[in-house]
């Protein structure tokens, strides 16, 4: 009689997808690569539908602007930034990994690819917050 | 002689290799969109963010429209596959997956039709 395979992902286990807790760095980039994606997947049809304003004229539209200078939403808008650009280089590293360049370095490769995230990320803050 | 059973309804729902190489052709496109879109709107513009009138503008330039319309069908389709593999993981039935399958094409199609709409309203404002 063969066994079940239990080593299976499971609805019942979705919350462990996202628990760090004694994850290499493989699992730490899948769970960001994760988490980054419905963040982003969230915002986009939120932002389609706020975009709306500007087909009802610039008072609308400026008012609305001006509601998103903001400390908070300024804050909520960088880590949009982040997600996007964090997603989209881990994903570069999918990419290379997948067509089989660099696979034995997929850990240096994310820690370089995040690094320049990092950096990235802060010039858009610096930006962002100063304007 | 056991029985094969070749009837692939047994099988689980799982993501085909058309799928995936659209979500890999599409990503790096959007990391190049995307990154132009956070730069016009986040380094252009004033005071942070572009204004009604800086939108308007920017729009007059007709590749802008193609450009942000090519952006918003890559991303659809970028965030809806990759939605649907997520899913995948959690090992839906057959059923519950083509109920998946139809709310997500029926949200992406509005998404698109929406904002293609939106795009050339924009870019007819003189």
């Amino acid at each position: 009689m063969s066994k079940t395979n239990t080593n299976q992902p499971s609805p019942k286990n979705i919350l462990s997808w996202f628990n760090p807790i004694g994850k290499q760095t493989g699992g730490l980039a899948f769970i960001l690569n994760r988490v980054t994606a419905i963040g982003l997947t969230l915002y986009l049809y939120v932002h389609l539908i706020v975009l709306g304003q500007l087909a009802n004229g610039p008072e609308a539209y400026d008012g609305f602007v001006s509601l998103m200078n903001h400390p908070i939403i300024i804050f909520g808008e960088l880590l949009i930034v982040a997600a996007g650009i964090m997603h989209g280089l881990n994903g570069v590293r999918i990419i290379l990994t997948t067509f089989g360049i660099g696979v034995t370095h997929q850990k240096l490769q994310f820690y370089i690819l995040m690094g320049i995230a990092l950096i990235v990320i802060l010039i858009f803050a610096v930006r962002m917050f100063n304007a | 002689m056991p029985e094969t059973n070749s009837n692939t309804e047994n099988f689980p729902p799982s993501e085909n290799s058309g799928v995936w190489l659209v979500k890999i052709i599409t990503g790096p496109f959007l990391i190049i969109l995307l990154l132009i879109h956070f730069i016009v709107n986040h380094f252009i513009g004033q005071n942070g963010l572009l204004s009604y009138t800086d939108v308007i503008n920017y729009y007059k330039n007709p590749i802008i429209p193609i450009m942000e319309i090519l952006f918003l069908v890559t991303v659809i389709f970028h965030s809806s596959f990759g939605i649907r593999g997520i899913i995948l993981d959690l090992r839906p039935t057959r059923e519950m997956m083509k109920i998946i399958d139809i709310f997500l094409i029926v949200t992406s199609v509005t998404a698109i039709v929406y904002g293609t709409w939106l795009v050339i309203t924009i870019a007819s404002i003189r």
